[in-house]
């Protein structure tokens, strides 16, 4: 957390209205934060919602951003999972039907026979992800997809780097036996555990 | 490092060390380094749910929407941009008016008022008053 922060430079930039410092930030931020939403709603719809309204907080944020109290990215994971949680709970009020959850969040576009396989597999593992309950899905989507240190996924998720594990190990039995239990496609050599 | 706690690691973390806190990273590789067959497999498993994780692929991001969220960004102006929509009509009304006022200042200054001859309105100027002035001076003085 002492090092440099390495977004203030361009915040300071778009604080000054350049526009090569907001495609920046925006070629920079919207992958990764787009990633965290898609993963952790399940669709593709509602993460890009939250991707417009996340980048609408960083245009506001950017002229007033104050470095030294907590980094950027870090921020703006906890903006985008505030957003993410406001989806999921106004989801629980008005249920989805199973074929309007995982709205195209996989690329569906034809393809040869390997890549019709991997997307086999990525909608297999994207509906493992999905059957996970809320928290242990994000612990593991801030740990291993965005790559966090477990201290800052800890903290993003308000308990200790020992409730993190202890999600994280739930998280990955369930993924596995998720894996096990359902059809998913061939895979040669496939080293169960 | 004990081969049950490299197994709550790679239980929590995956089957890769980067991924694992780095106060514990240089422990776990000295027990790898050390050949432990049970350790080597803990590994194995986790590095197979790895491969099940990388496997969930999301579509690239939209181009579109890449350009929505740069347009989204509001086009703070300058001071006198943000006012110049009515700054300049007001400008306009204001030198208006100021001429006006110097036109009619200038008129008056220049041109006798007709409703107010001297009679009315003596001058400091007009001769007549001088004479009058100096006149009853001259008497008081006489006196």
């Amino acid at each position: 957390m002492k090092d440099t922060d390495p977004d203030v430079e361009l915040l300071a930039r778009i604080g000054n209205n350049e526009p090569a410092a907001i495609n920046e930030m925006v070629t920079r931020k919207l992958p990764r934060l787009l990633a965290l939403a898609s993963r952790i709603l399940g669709d593709a719809d509602e993460a890009r919602d939250v991707a417009q309204e996340s980048f609408l907080r960083i245009w506001r944020q950017a002229a007033s951003w104050r470095s030294g109290e907590a980094r950027f990215d870090t921020w703006l994971h906890r903006v985008v999972l505030n957003l993410c949680h406001d989806h999921l709970r106004r989801r629980k009020e008005r249920p989805l039907h199973d074929e309007e959850a995982m709205n195209e969040v996989v690329d569906n576009a034809p393809a040869p026979d390997e890549q019709l396989e991997a997307a086999a597999r990525s909608e297999h593992m994207a509906q493992a992800l999905a059957s996970l309950p809320d928290r242990q899905r994000e612990a593991i989507v801030l740990q291993y997809y965005q790559e966090l240190s477990n201290i800052d996924a800890a903290a993003l998720m308000n308990i200790s780097v020992e409730a993190l594990e202890s999600l994280l190990s739930r998280a990955r039995r369930n993924l596995r036996s998720y894996l096990d239990d359902t059809p998913g496609p061939a895979r040669p050599g496939r080293g169960k555990p | 490092m004990t081969p049950e706690r490299f197994a709550q690691l790679a239980e929590a973390y995956g089957g890769h060390l980067h991924r694992w806190p780095s106060a514990e990273q240089a422990q776990a590789q000295a027990l790898l380094d050390a050949g432990d067959a049970g350790v080597l497999e803990v590994l194995h498993q986790a590095r197979w749910l790895d491969g099940q994780l990388d496997g969930y692929q999301l579509a690239p991001v939209d181009p579109a929407l890449a350009r929505q969220i740069r347009q989204s960004f509001p086009q703070r102006q300058s001071f006198w941009a943000r006012y110049a929509g009515w700054l300049s009509p007001a400008g306009f009304v204001g030198v208006g008016i100021a001429g006006i006022a110097a036109g009619i200042l200038v008129a008056s200054l220049s041109v006798p008022l007709p409703m107010l001859g001297p009679e009315v309105l003596p001058s400091v100027f007009d001769q007549g008053d001088a004479e009058v002035v100096f006149t009853v001076n001259a008497e008081e003085s006489e006196q």
